[in-house]
């Protein structure tokens, strides 16, 4: 049995400072097939018991980023690093685009931890952290059980109140990325709804790509 | 079958701040401080020296009083074709059995970490913290340290009714996010929290730990209401399954809660809404099947190197 799994919130356009263009794309959800032009986190199809059989073999890598898309979003964002103080050997071993926000206080400090197809970024604010995530890993859930979540946006953007804070997921160039505020204090107006973390979701669009990245974008490294 | 879906209709440009995340905030983020790019130094004050017969307070709870509990009238949630029960010989309840009042489980005997390490040294007690003795929303005027704690059966508490966000959970949407884990004793600040996969510290809050495992899926494990002032490990530093990261406490941000674990398992996962539309989101995942399996593994006197 084939669980379906698609997601078709590909072909986006980043956005810059005007917003950007979204292009029309397409998936097969019964396959998880990206229709040429789309892009999207698949999974590998599910067996009898779904998380161990996907889980226990190789997650799916390259040639699931919408590279088209994300080299125009590298281009509206200027195509230069605004966190150069990140780790160059991180950014240059992770081979999905990195979106950062457009805040040089937040990014200043950042710290990115890679493992390829997967990187997180670390910030620190006063009284709280923001955890910015980017992977083309994902398993299938299963189909019989219906996710309590209403996407919004073209790039199927869903917040979740999680015990420190706010998580907010969307999907873009076909990688799942994933914004996260926590805060110190329950009472912390910025974790006590999601309007901070969509707030810093909306301005993180700067695209950065390290080696790994432009080979596979087809960049020359 | 196969159909194709076709979503994602032409936007203009200008529309795409507003379409793709809902309402933006103009609300400039908070400056950082001075200290960005260092370890954030950890809330909680300097510890004296081990008390392991500090007597804990109790009531201490992750549901606030002021944040209501929806109801979850829906039914559980349960894959049609359920797999094959745990192979676990303790004592423990099967997963998403959840005691009436306290919420809808989720019914799901999926192990999503199958090679996890168990994540404590010692053995130690899965129930809620929250309804069980001494909890927030427990038997009145008992104690968190009540025997009936620390003893089997283990619980499941992954959708135990709570205010925050879960995908998973009947109802709502709403349930814990997951597993609360007692340790050996009913004393602080003694017993280890250990790793779970080989990985990388990735972020240290004021009562959390975080461990994204290196490798893929790369799930993420985080680790609340440890011994914060002491911990073992520093962001940024990698692990192996077994490690210790610090000692089992009741860290809260200020407020203690109860001595106990706070175990959470998210991944990058696909599925599809109620409404049956396709989606990827970063979520919680049930962790009760994979800690059974990881604790019977011990029992069995497997290592988890």
């Amino acid at each position: 049995m084939r669980l379906v799994t698609g997601l078709v919130l590909g072909g986006i356009v980043a956005a810059g400072a005007l917003g950007a263009a979204l292009s029309q794309t397409r998936i097969d959800p019964a396959t998880g097939a990206q229709v040429p032009g789309a892009a999207a986190p698949t999974a590998a199809p599910a067996a009898t018991r779904p998380g161990i059989a996907v889980l226990n073999r190789a997650p799916p890598r390259g040639g699931q980023v919408d590279w088209k898309a994300a080299i125009g979003g590298l281009r509206q964002s200027g195509g230069g690093n605004p966190a150069p103080n990140l780790n160059q050997a991180a950014v240059d071993m992770t081979r999905v685009p990195i979106l950062l926000p457009t805040d040089g206080d937040l990014t200043a400090g950042a710290r990115i931890y890679s493992f390829g197809d997967y990187y997180t970024i670390t910030a620190d604010a006063p009284g709280a952290g923001v955890s910015l995530t980017g992977t083309t890993a994902v398993v299938p859930l299963p189909a019989a059980t219906p996710l309590k979540v209403t996407p919004m946006g073209p790039e199927g953007a869903i917040s979740q109140r999680t015990v420190d804070g706010q998580l907010i997921s969307f999907v873009r160039y076909g990688v799942l990325y994933t914004v996260e505020v926590r805060c110190d204090a329950p009472t912390d107006p910025r974790c006590a709804d999601d309007n901070y973390a969509r707030g810093l979701a909306a301005k993180t669009t700067a695209v950065v790509m390290g080696a790994a990245a432009r080979a596979a974008a087809g960049l020359g490294g | 079958m196969r159909k194709l879906l076709l979503l994602s209709p032409l936007v203009l440009a200008l529309s795409l701040g507003a379409l793709a995340l809902g309402a933006c905030d103009d609300t400039k983020p908070a400056a950082p401080g001075s200290t960005g790019g260092e370890v954030k130094t950890p809330a909680s004050p300097e510890p004296g020296p081990p008390t392991p017969e500090d007597q804990p307070s109790d009531g201490g709870a992750e549901q606030p009083s002021s944040e209501p509990i929806p109801p979850a009238p829906g039914p559980p949630a349960q894959p049609p074709t359920p797999p094959a029960p745990s192979p676990a010989t303790f004592n423990h309840d099967a997963p998403g059995v959840i005691p009436t009042g306290q919420g809808h489980g989720y019914l799901d005997r999926t192990v999503w970490s199958p090679n996890m390490c168990w994540p404590l040294q010692d053995d130690a007690f899965a129930n809620s913290q929250v309804y069980g003795h001494g909890g927030g929303m427990g038997p009145a005027g008992t104690s968190q340290c009540d025997a009936v704690n620390y003893s089997l059966p283990w619980h499941d508490t992954f959708c135990e009714a709570r205010a925050r966000d879960n995908p998973l959970c009947a109802g709502g949407g709403t349930g814990h996010q997951g597993q609360d884990i007692r340790p050996a004793a009913c004393k602080k600040n003694q017993y280890w929290a250990v790793a779970a996969e080989k990985g990388v510290i990735t972020d240290i809050g004021s009562y959390t730990v975080t461990l994204t495992s290196s490798a893929a899926p790369h799930r993420v494990y985080r680790y609340l209401h440890m011994q914060m002032a002491a911990l073992a490990v520093h962001e940024g530093d990698t692990v192996v399954a077994g490690q210790k990261l610090g000692k089992v406490s009741n860290d809260f941000g200020g407020t203690p809660t109860t001595i106990h674990l706070h175990f959470e398992l998210r991944a990058g996962v696909a599925g599809t809404t109620t409404d049956g539309k396709a989606v990827v989101l970063h979520t919680f995942l049930p962790p009760y099947m994979s800690l059974a399996e990881a604790y019977q593994r011990k029992l069995n006197g497997g290592s988890c190197s």
